[in-house]
């Protein structure tokens, strides 16, 4: 029973140490390490972390979505436009709009995937397109701002690192771990992993898609009103959402979630942001080439889901 | 017995374009009745379950249930209404826990338990469904199905690879549900087991309701003449068999072994000669040709070709022996967006091992031999997709001829075509053996054993349950060997 566990939770460990690893060697380059520094390592990681969990959602359902970078972009720009100069009530009431904006458009998404049957892949890439059009429409240059009260709420001050900490955790479990437990989250992973089962077990397939859509966007839309408080302003390039995009899969998928669908969880990809973000910080610190951290970064997303791969399945051989 | 149906079908119809999947379908299910439903394979039973468990709806007719009309839209909706199906591949979700997958259905976990306590099994609810046994799994399956309390269960094929111990346990569950005033009906290929605990049973055969009677002792004889029918077997044309077989014996297989369902198989195939291959579905016989094949490695046994035993790593190395494999599903064997041309030259790039060019002109004669002597209809030539299922077929088998064997593998190359390409490909199959070559068949439709083969072996549970020489080949030898049953000679 325990064994079981431990072997289930295989990856998460695995992801756990590499981090721990990583986070160890990158304090150990630095002079001092406190409260500070922190809370630069949870705003480097904050935007992405939350992407990956978005993407993660989907895959498990088995999705994937190629605009989740433009989704995170479109409503970074519209609260960097509309919440300057506005009070904190203001700002709150707009960040409630825009979460809302966010899972319609997720769902709105997922609508279309299970309407047309087009594939999800195909589907996702044309609405990052038009998700980054209306991104620039409404923020044509990078600008823009947040309440300053709001902005130290969601990512902290000076060496306050709790913020951007609870803003990570937060949505883990209010969102995630309920949803879990439900009938609904459930059902996400059994679409992801055999359709047909999920459909004869009475899941409503395409409902269940829309959901998981609608979900991912929510992530997406916290990550973007997330970036706007670390970034005080909104930036609609395509290029940003691109690179945000395929590093919400590399997360995912080194978070342990596999891109054939109904197999892990969120914590994983949470975790892997943290890798994503320390080993290009350390490589910058021995003066390396950024484009080597890339390299790196690469092989090690190959080496690690090679390794995970050849662990599950010798467990399901015998 | 006259208390009204629990389940009343009445002209039940179902067309998939223009095949007809189910006719006119009428059948009844008593409380407290356990109804056997059979058929031979394409008469329709998976379609008519399908529509009884909300999978697909029917094009017309009628379904009550405790004498009310309705219309089942979904699976949940089914088990809703009282219908509970468990199917052949358990309905269990792969990568979650059997707690999360009880949760999903909205099963009651200590309900649940109870009944698969009863069972005398054991179930470890943290485990992942694919960690569990195929056997074990459809217990399961079935036990969430019984906890909700079915007025209707529908056994599809349950006890089919079940080792003996479960399938007891499935009938003693029947036998209770049953007595609980329930109903069941049972889809099985075993006969022994219909008689065994069915009390009434139904025929379908072309999608029609043929007979119905009560299952007893016996009664196994009217249930094989029923799925046959009438069908005339002396007017279809029969071919020229020249018998022209050598005693010469070019593959030899010894206690085969492989996959789950491949128990132990031996044969062996002379050179110009057709040996049959008849079996129920999932008897083993998808491996068979696969391990001759080389797609698939055997667990056990031998394979000798011409004298020398042989293994094979590849597909590729299977060719080289001499044996060239169509596969069943026409989809697989072929590159749909390309030329015939294409398609009928691609086994020759085989040959060519550089990356020099393609002899062109060679290649020309070659595929415009292999078009002229299989009557291929060129009209749509530029993509392969856009030809006829039978067209198809013949491209998969002209390939081979453009590239030369020694041992055909065909499994059921006439699924789905009509009855002249039918014809025209079985001609193709006896001018092989006419040359010296030898043609492994397997055909889902028993009665084309006796037209094309010189000889028959029958598959039942990963066994040859039968060698039957050609005049034993009629479809009732063939059924009966197809169900375990011993060969009347």
């Amino acid at each position: 029973m325990n064994l079981m566990l431990i072997k289930r939770q295989s990856w998460n460990i695995g992801i756990v140490l590499i981090a721990t690893f990583l986070g160890a060697w990158q304090i150990s380059r630095l002079p001092v390490f406190g409260s500070y520094e922190a809370r630069t390592f949870l705003l480097g990681i904050l935007p992405i972390a939350l992407l990956s969990m978005g993407q993660a959602i989907i895959i498990i359902g088995g999705g994937i979505n190629l605009a989740i970078g433009a989704e995170s972009v479109l409503i970074n720009c519209l609260a960097a436009r509309f919440m300057v100069g506005k009070s904190f009530i203001a700002c709150v009431m707009l960040t409630l709009l825009f979460l809302l904006v966010s899972i319609l458009v997720g769902a709105l998404t997922g609508l279309i995937i299970s309407k047309s049957k087009i594939a999800d892949i195909i589907v996702t890439l044309a609405t990052s397109f038009i998700l980054i059009g209306l991104a620039m429409y409404i923020q044509p240059s990078p600008g823009g701002g947040m309440n300053l009260t709001l902005a130290h709420l969601i990512s902290g001050k000076g060496s306050a690192f709790l913020p951007p900490l609870i803003t990570l955790i937060l949505p883990l479990v209010i969102i995630w771990l309920p949803l879990y437990r439900s009938r609904t989250g459930i059902a996400m992973y059994a679409i992801g992993s055999n359709k047909d089962s999920a459909f004869l077990s009475g899941v409503n397939v395409d409902f269940t898609r829309i959901k998981l859509y609608a979900v991912g966007g929510l992530f997406a839309g916290i990550s973007g009103i997330a970036l706007t408080a670390i970034t005080l302003s909104g930036s609609p390039f395509a290029s940003i959402s691109n690179t945000a995009t395929l590093n919400s899969v590399a997360g995912a998928v080194l978070g342990g979630v596999a891109l054939s669908g109904g197999v892990g969880g969120l914590t994983g990809p949470a975790l892997a942001a943290l890798i994503l973000y320390f080993i290009p910080t350390i490589l910058l610190n021995y003066g390396i080439d950024p484009a080597y951290s890339q390299i790196i970064t690469g092989a090690l997303t190959i080496l690690v889901v090679l390794a995970g791969g050849l662990i599950r399945n010798r467990g399901k051989k015998k | 017995m006259n208390q009204s149906p629990i389940l009343k079908i009445s002209h039940l119809s179902k067309s998939y374009g223009p095949v007809i999947a189910l006719r006119d379908a009428n059948f009844e299910v008593l409380p407290g009745e356990i109804h056997a439903l059979l058929g031979a394979n394409g008469a329709g039973k998976s379609t008519l379950v399908k529509i009884l468990t909300g999978v697909i709806t029917g094009d017309q007719g009628v379904i009550e249930v405790s004498g009310k009309p309705i219309t089942f839209t979904s699976p949940d909706n089914a088990r809703k209404g009282g219908v509970a199906p468990v199917f052949q591949d358990p309905a269990l979700i792969p990568d979650i826990s059997i707690q999360r997958n009880l949760h999903l259905t909205g099963t009651d976990k200590s309900r649940f338990l109870k009944e698969i306590s009863a069972m005398g099994l054991e179930v470890d609810l943290n485990k992942l469904a694919s960690d569990i046994e195929l056997p074990l799994l459809r217990m399961i399956d079935l036990a969430r199905a019984l906890s909700h309390d079915p007025d209707l269960l529908i056994l599809d094929e349950i006890t089919a690879a079940l080792p003996v111990d479960m399938a007891e346990k499935v009938i003693a569950i029947m036998g209770a549900h049953k007595a609980k005033g329930k109903s069941v009906i049972f889809i099985s290929h075993r006969l022994a087991e219909i008689e065994e605990i069915c009390d009434r049973a139904t025929v379908l055969r072309d999608g029609i309701n043929v007979d119905t009677f009560d299952a007893a002792e016996g009664s196994e004889e009217r249930i094989v003449a029923a799925m046959l029918g009438d069908k005339n077997l002396s007017n279809t044309r029969n071919l020229n068999r020249s018998n022209k077989a050598s005693s010469e014996v070019l593959l030899k297989v010894d206690s085969l072994s492989g996959g789950k369902l491949l128990k132990s198989v031996s044969f062996q195939i002379h050179k110009g000669e057709v040996l049959g291959v008849a079996a129920l579905e999932g008897q083993g016989q998808d491996l068979l040709f696969e391990i001759l094949a080389g797609e698939t490695k055997p667990h056990g046994g031998k394979i000798v070709v011409n004298g020398k035993e042989v293994t094979f790593n590849h597909p590729d190395e299977a060719i080289e022996a001499g044996i060239s494999y169509v596969p069943g599903d026409r989809k697989t064997a072929l590159m749909p967006q390309r030329s015939i041309r294409e398609n009928l030259a691609l086994t020759r790039m085989r040959g060519l091992r550089n990356w020099g060019q393609i002899k062109f002109k060679d290649e020309d004669e070659k595929v415009d031999g292999a078009i002229r002597s299989l009557e291929i209809d060129t009209r749509a030539r530029s993509q392969v997709k856009r030809l006829s299922g039978g067209n198809q077929q013949k491209v998969t088998i002209g390939r081979w001829v453009t590239t030369g064997f020694d041992l055909l593998l065909c499994f059921d190359p006439t699924r789905g075509i009509d009855v002249g390409t039918k014809g025209q490909i079985y001609e193709l199959i006896r001018k092989f053996a006419d040359e010296g070559k030898s043609v492994l068949l397997f055909t889902s439709e028993l009665r084309e054993i006796a037209l094309a083969c010189d000889r028959a072996i029958v598959l039942y549970e990963g066994k040859v349950q039968a060698n039957l020489e050609h005049k034993d080949c009629n479809e009732e030898s063939l059924l009966n060997a197809a169900h375990g049953l011993a060969v009347k000679k």
